[in-house]
This record gives structure tokens, sequence and C-alpha cells, in this order.
């Protein structure tokens, strides 16, 4: 039996996996690839399957229980972003070169173009230097066949196998195929033998590296084969250009030459990058003037062509050689290379457009009623000078509000503010001001517990703000360990206590608050950096809030407004609060409610210095 | 047939890009459309992108929308470059006037491009007690009665209907 279904990319390549007998799904959420493992529960719980389904507190922790699972004799796959590739870095490389007994398949989202992201690294790189085959779909149905075959080539070869969908294939929604059968699989078990197949010692390892190589390269060879990735649509008129088009790319550029009605250029899709089935490659080019090459976001197939004389891509800036290839990009290119040129009129006429009616710049910000607005605000008015790290989630956004001085990477935040610290002390004196890291909760089980146990060892002090909304927020509101919810309908598990945590890593003084009480709060931020800095110790403050957008937790009820008789326009909190729900009025030159955004919360009764926003309902 | 959604996270854009999809599959089209998540949504400006008929590519390229849907009046002055000649602006707008006066009057006018504004957060002020996250259904409405799409409301009422998350008080 099957179905046409619109599906997500993302849900398309979860019902792949389910589809392909997956045991043990694992992830760490992170745009654009987070909604792919609750549609793995979602799916399985449809189709009545047993897969395991967890979140991870990290991408290292998720995909070593994916290679656990395997380890078993089971199918199993691991899912994150591309950054979160990095962190699970160490496992990917070590056990790229063991032979795995069920199937491993990671799925890895890039963003190219950054759209919510803070690189656009191209992971088809990460597969070639562990030198492991990687799938690159251009779009939703493509991404879940190249599922089941992933599974199929792992299983076959022992090797941990790579999908690489990237943001425009997860996001897109498409009619997709979808089956009810499951490819059955075997039952667990951990085979021991032959001896330490398993074990990754130098003594043994020179073995694995061979034998590893091999199975590459016959890989590649089986690459060549499969024309239902890599195939050559050809033109009716002699070819002009010929186009090697990967991912995305693919689609993009066969919609643009459909548009400009180009019937004189060729192209080769690759579906397989890694490794590149080079034979094909090599006789497209061989067979053409000139080849243009297509691919996000790194020259990773191109710089796998050996005579590149006759190539233009991104090595040689025929293509730009950052961001991502949106149509009127690729389009520009196009007519480039085909020597058209682009009619850009147009473009001056919207720029004429936009300088007439100026638009107004809409950057994202934490949303009416977020927690981590007045924390931040109560962090800034104890000390204004103080030095905010901050970390990767919705909490960066305070930039807007100016409260905050750094971000990393996930639990970037704690060793920051650990590396300033001793940058004062090396020259024998204690900081110049506050020194603050902040964070979230999920992300405080992901990487912050570690830097945390590092600085009260070494003794540095900083004041650490975990802000605590019970939800990994910014990738749409997924579980972690510290709310203690699963995915599979029917299953419990176990909240980890964030404080328990910290005294755990040996943290003396702790506090727990409400952000939404600014006044009360900045007393106590100032006794936190008081006992950090006189004791040379971190000292933690978790300010503890449910999400109000993803746990749609309504505040209690206080409308509010502002007494234009006693605004002064001094704009303190539009600067310093930035509540889309308090927008400057251009006329009055005060600041007023827009009900439009305004959630009622009543927090900004705190805020302003003259008392000119007032509680509609009495006070506080 | 092929329309971009614009506007601010938050408002039900997501929503509207899938009742229209399912509205494609159920006609037998083939659809593709890309959506934005994350980020963007958290404020930001916001745009969805939809395709029915045969297209490869999930993005609507600039010049080739048949219709814009525009939940804000500052992103559809942004975003007015993805209309080809002929196509329709549907706007959430308090001002027509910005769409009438000056370059981008003349530009409309010279693309022969159809503006239809409706002030959705004043009715839904005046009408439904301010309860402004019926605004994404009520632009649903203005694309029934533009007749641009060829959906009749009793189609688009079951697509939203069948899409909805539940009830909504």
């Amino acid at each position: 039996m099957s179905e046409r279904r619109i599906l997500l990319g993302n849900e398309a390549i979860a019902r792949g996996v389910v589809e392909s007998g997956c045991a043990v799904a694992t992830a760490y959420p992170g745009t654009p690839s987070s909604e792919i493992l609750p549609a793995i529960a979602a799916y399985s719980d449809e189709m009545g399957t047993n897969t395991q389904v967890e979140w991870g507190a990290n991408e290292k922790v998720a995909l070593e229980m994916a290679i656990g699972a395997c380890y078993a004799g089971k199918r199993s796959c691991a899912v994150m972003k591309q950054v979160g590739l990095n962190v699970a870095a160490d496992p990917f490389m070590s056990v790229a070169h063991q032979k795995l007994d069920g199937g491993l398949l990671v799925v890895v989202s890039d963003d190219p173009g950054c759209h919510a992201s803070q690189d656009d690294q191209d992971s088809r790189a990460y597969a070639a230097a562990a030198k492991i085959p990687c799938f690159d779909p251009s779009d939703a149905r493509e991404a879940k066949a190249m599922v089941a075959d992933a599974f199929d080539l792992a299983g076959r070869y022992g090797v941990m196998a790579m999908l690489r969908p990237t943001v425009r294939v997860d996001h897109c929604r498409q009619d997709v195929e979808i089956m009810d059968d499951v490819v059955s699989q075997r039952n667990a078990v951990f085979d021991r033998k032959p001896a330490g197949k398993r074990i990754v010692m130098p003594a043994v390892i020179h073995g694995f590296l061979d034998d590893h190589s091999d199975r590459f390269e016959a890989i590649r060879g089986e690459f060549g084969a499969m024309d239902r990735y890599n195939f050559e649509v050809p033109c009716e008129e002699p070819a002009r250009l010929g186009i090697i088009a990967c991912g995305i790319s693919y689609s993009v550029v066969r919609d643009i030459l459909n548009r400009l009605g180009r019937k004189d250029v060729s192209i080769l899709k690759i579906g397989t990058p890694v490794p590149l089935p080079v034979n094909l490659v090599e006789d497209f080019v061989d067979r053409h003037d000139r080849v243009l090459v297509l691919e996000e976001t790194q020259p990773v197939v191109e710089g796998q062509i050996l005579n590149r004389t006759a190539v233009m891509g991104r090595w040689n800036g025929w293509v730009p050689k950052t961001g991502e290839l949106v149509p009127e990009v690729v389009e520009s290119v196009l007519l480039r290379v085909l020597g058209v040129e682009e009619d850009l009129s147009e473009r001056e006429v919207f720029n004429k457009i936009e300088e007439e009616l100026s638009p107004e710049k809409r950057r994202p910000r934490l949303c009416p009623g977020c927690s981590h607005r007045p924390a931040y605000f109560s962090i800034r008015k104890a000390f204004p000078d103080a030095v905010v790290a901050s970390d990767i989630g919705c909490y960066g956004l305070a930039i807007a509000q100016n409260a905050v001085d750094t971000n990393i990477c996930m639990g970037g935040s704690v060793t920051a503010a650990s590396g300033i610290y001793l940058a004062f002390k090396a020259d024998g004196k204690g900081a110049d001001r506050p020194i603050f890291a902040t964070l979230g909760d999920s992300t405080f089980f992901h990487s912050g517990m570690t830097g945390l146990a590092t600085a009260v060892y070494n003794r540095h002090a900083f004041v650490l703000v975990i802000l605590d909304n019970r939800i990994t927020a910014m990738t749409g509101g997924q579980d972690h360990p510290g709310t203690g919810d699963k995915m599979r309908s029917g299953e419990e598990g176990v909240s980890v206590s964030i404080e328990e945590a910290v005294k755990g890593c040996g943290v003396k003084w702790l506090s727990v608050l409400d952000p939404y009480d600014i006044e009360k709060n900045e007393k106590t931020i100032e006794k936190a950096w008081e006992y950090a800095s006189s004791n040379g110790e971190p000292a933690v403050i978790v300010f503890r809030h449910p999400c109000i957008t993803m746990l749609k937790v309504k505040p209690e009820y206080r409308p509010v407004k502002v007494d234009p008789s006693v605004c002064i326009g001094c704009g303190i909190c539009i600067r310093d609060f930035n509540c889309p729900g308090l927008v400057w009025n251009q006329t009055t030159g005060k600041a007023m409610v827009d009900d439009r955004y305004c959630v009622n919360c009543g927090v900004c009764v705190a805020v302003c210095p003259k008392g000119a926003i007032v509680s509609e309902g009495g006070d506080r | 047939m092929q329309i971009v959604i614009v506007g601010v996270g938050g408002q039900g854009i997501l929503f509207s890009s899938k009742v229209l999809g399912e509205i494609a599959l159920r006609r037998g089209d083939k659809v593709i459309g890309s959506e934005v998540h994350g980020m963007s949504q958290r404020g930001g400006s916001v745009i969805s992108h939809f395709k029915s008929g045969e297209h490869f590519g999930p993005l609507v390229q600039n010049g080739d929308a048949d219709v814009v849907l525009a939940f804000d009046t500052d992103e559809a002055i942004r975003n007015v470059s993805f209309l080809r000649s002929g196509g329709t602006l549907i706007v959430n707008c308090d001002d027509p006037a910005r769409f009438e006066a000056g370059t981008m009057g003349e530009y409309l006018r010279d693309k022969d491009i159809k503006v239809l504004p409706v002030d959705g957060y004043g009715i839904l002020r005046e009408e439904m007690g301010g309860r402004f996250l019926f605004l994404n259904v009520m632009i649903l409405g203005a694309l029934v009665a533009s007749d641009s799409f060829g959906i009749s409301m009793e189609d688009m009422e079951s697509a939203v209907a069948d899409m909805s998350p539940g009830t909504i008080t």
C-alpha cells in the first residue's frame, strides 16, 4: 500500500528512516534538522514499530548511542545540524573506519546562507575526510529514497553512511509517496568475534584503515552505476555548456533552464558527491568545452575533478565563493557564463521603491513575554558595564537590547567567561568588571556542565546564569534531560535537576529566581557577583520561567498602558527592554503599547524609571 | 501556480502554506514549496514559497509569482519584486496609498499588478475583539475572493478546518 502526502523534507527523511526498519534513532535538535526526530517518533507510533527515539544531551552523545545500537546489530541513525557534527566529530571520525554490524546512518543538515547558524560549513567535506559515502538530495522525494539506499549500503559494506540535506531540502514541502511496509530487521545480537574488531587501538588500526579504504573504493564503483541519483539530462541542441549540479542546486537550475527556454545546456546531476563517481564526471567534462559546477557550500565535487581547466565554479570565482545558491544567484551566474547581459533595470526600480517607502527592517528578537528579556534587563541594570557572555539559543537575540557581548558555540559562554577571568588573572589582578556567562537549560546539559566543572576545579570567579525555560526553544520546542519528557507515546523519562547538577559540579552559591521579578532580582545578581569575586569561584543563578511560545503558557493577565503625561521619551524601555509590544510613537516622541504584539504579562511596568508604564489592573 | 507568502514570525504563515498545499494535493496537483523555520520565527521577516504544477525547486524566483500574500505592509514593499506582470498582491494594509503613489504605484500599474488591500488588523479589532491570530484565515479568504487561485470558498473552508491544530479559544 502506498499513499501520497505533502511532507516537509524532514518528514520525508523521517518516513524513510522508519520504513527502513531503523531500530534506534537519536538526535540533538538544531535548525534545519530539528523536525526529523519528532517525525520519526510520530511515524513509529503510526506504523507500530518499536523504534527507540531519543534526544541525546548533545550530538556526540546521540551519535555514540546510535553507534552502540549498530554494534548490537541494529540499523540506527543519528540526526544533527552541521555545527552539531563538529560536536560529534570525535566518534564520527573514529567509527568511520570500523566495520559495523548493523547499518549506521548519520543525517547532517547543512545551512547554506546561514539562515539559523553561525557558519555555512559543508558536511560533505566531513564525509570526504572520514571516507564515508555521502548522499546529497535535491528534494524531499529523493531524500526519502536516499535514506533507504544509504541504510542498504551501510549494512552491506559495514560503513557509516551520511545523508546531507541542505536547508531548502529539509524545509521544502512536497508531495511524497509513502509506504506502509517496514524493512524487517534481525534481533539485536552483540557478536564478540572476531575479538577486538570494535577496539580502536594503534596496534590494530592499520589493518582497519586499509580495509576501510578498499570498501570506500568499492562504493565509488557502485555509485558510478547508481543512475537514479547520478544521471545526465541531455539537451536538444548541441551543448554550449555542461553543468554539474548537486543537491538543491540541481532543482534550481532545472527550473531556470526551463524559464530561460535554453536548449543548449546539458546537466550532469550528482547525488553522491563522496566518493565521487569520477569516471562519470570526467567523461562529462571531456565532452564539453566548458563546465559549470553548482554545489553548496564548498567546492567538494569541484575539488575532486583532476583537470579543471574547463571547469568554472567556486574555486575560480565564476560562482560566488560563499553563500546560498538561490535562483536569482544561479540565474545571474548562468547568464554571465553564457555571455548574456543581465537586465538590471528592475533592480534599480526596487531600490527606489525601498528608498521612497523605507519599509521597517525586521530582525528576529525575543518574543513578547519571553522570560530571557527581563533576565538580561536585570543583569544590565545591576551591572551596566559587565561582560556578558552568551550562548547558542534564543538568548543570543538579547543582542537587540544590547545585553550580550559574546557567543561562540554550544556551552561556549561558560568557558569564555573562564578565559576572560584568566586574562585578568594573568595581569595579577581581578577582573575590572563583573563577568557573567548566560546559557539555556538545554545548552547547559549539552555542553555547559563540563565548563562549569572546569571553572569550579580551577577557581574561576564569574556568575553563571542558567536561563531555564523548560524547553529547547530556539529550535522549535524540544525536550531535554531537564524536562524529562520523551517523544514516543506512552514513554516517560526522568527529569534531571539543574540545581543538583550544579551542586554536583561543586558550586556552593546557587539561587533560583523568577525572571519576571525584575526589582527583586537586581539585588540577588549583585550578591552573586559579590560572592564569586570575593571567594574566587563561580556562583550560579537559575532564572526559571516556562517558554511563553513553545510551552504556550499564558502569563498572568496584567494589561499595561503608557501614561503619556508621565513618559519623558527617554527610550529606555525601547532600547534596553526591547519588547515587540512596546513601540515608539514618532508623532508624540513617547513609547506606546502595540496591542498586536503585547501579551499582557505586565513585566515592563518595572522597566520605566519614571513609572510611566502603568498596570491597568493595579500594580504587579 | 506560484505564490509567495510574506510577513512576520508568528502571523500564521506556515499554516497558510500548509492549507494551500492541501488544496493543491486534493486537486491532484504536484506541489513543492519552501518554509522558514528557526531564527526567523522570532519576529523576523518570514517568507514561504508555494508552487503547484511542474516545478523542480521549491523557491519562487523574482518576477515569477502569480500571487503575493502579504501579511504585513512593510514585507509587501520589500517583496513586490516576486510578482510577475499581471500578478496579484493581497496585502494586510491600513494605508493603501502606499501602493498607489510614487515609484511603487507607477511600477504596479506598468506591470498591470492588481493590488487588493485588506485592513486586517482594523477588521479583526472591530469584528473579532482583537483576536489577531485569525489574520491568516482572513488573508486566505481574500485569496478566494480574488479568484486568482481558482479556489472555491467550500474547498478553502474544508482545508482550513482539516489543517487546524484544534479548537481555537
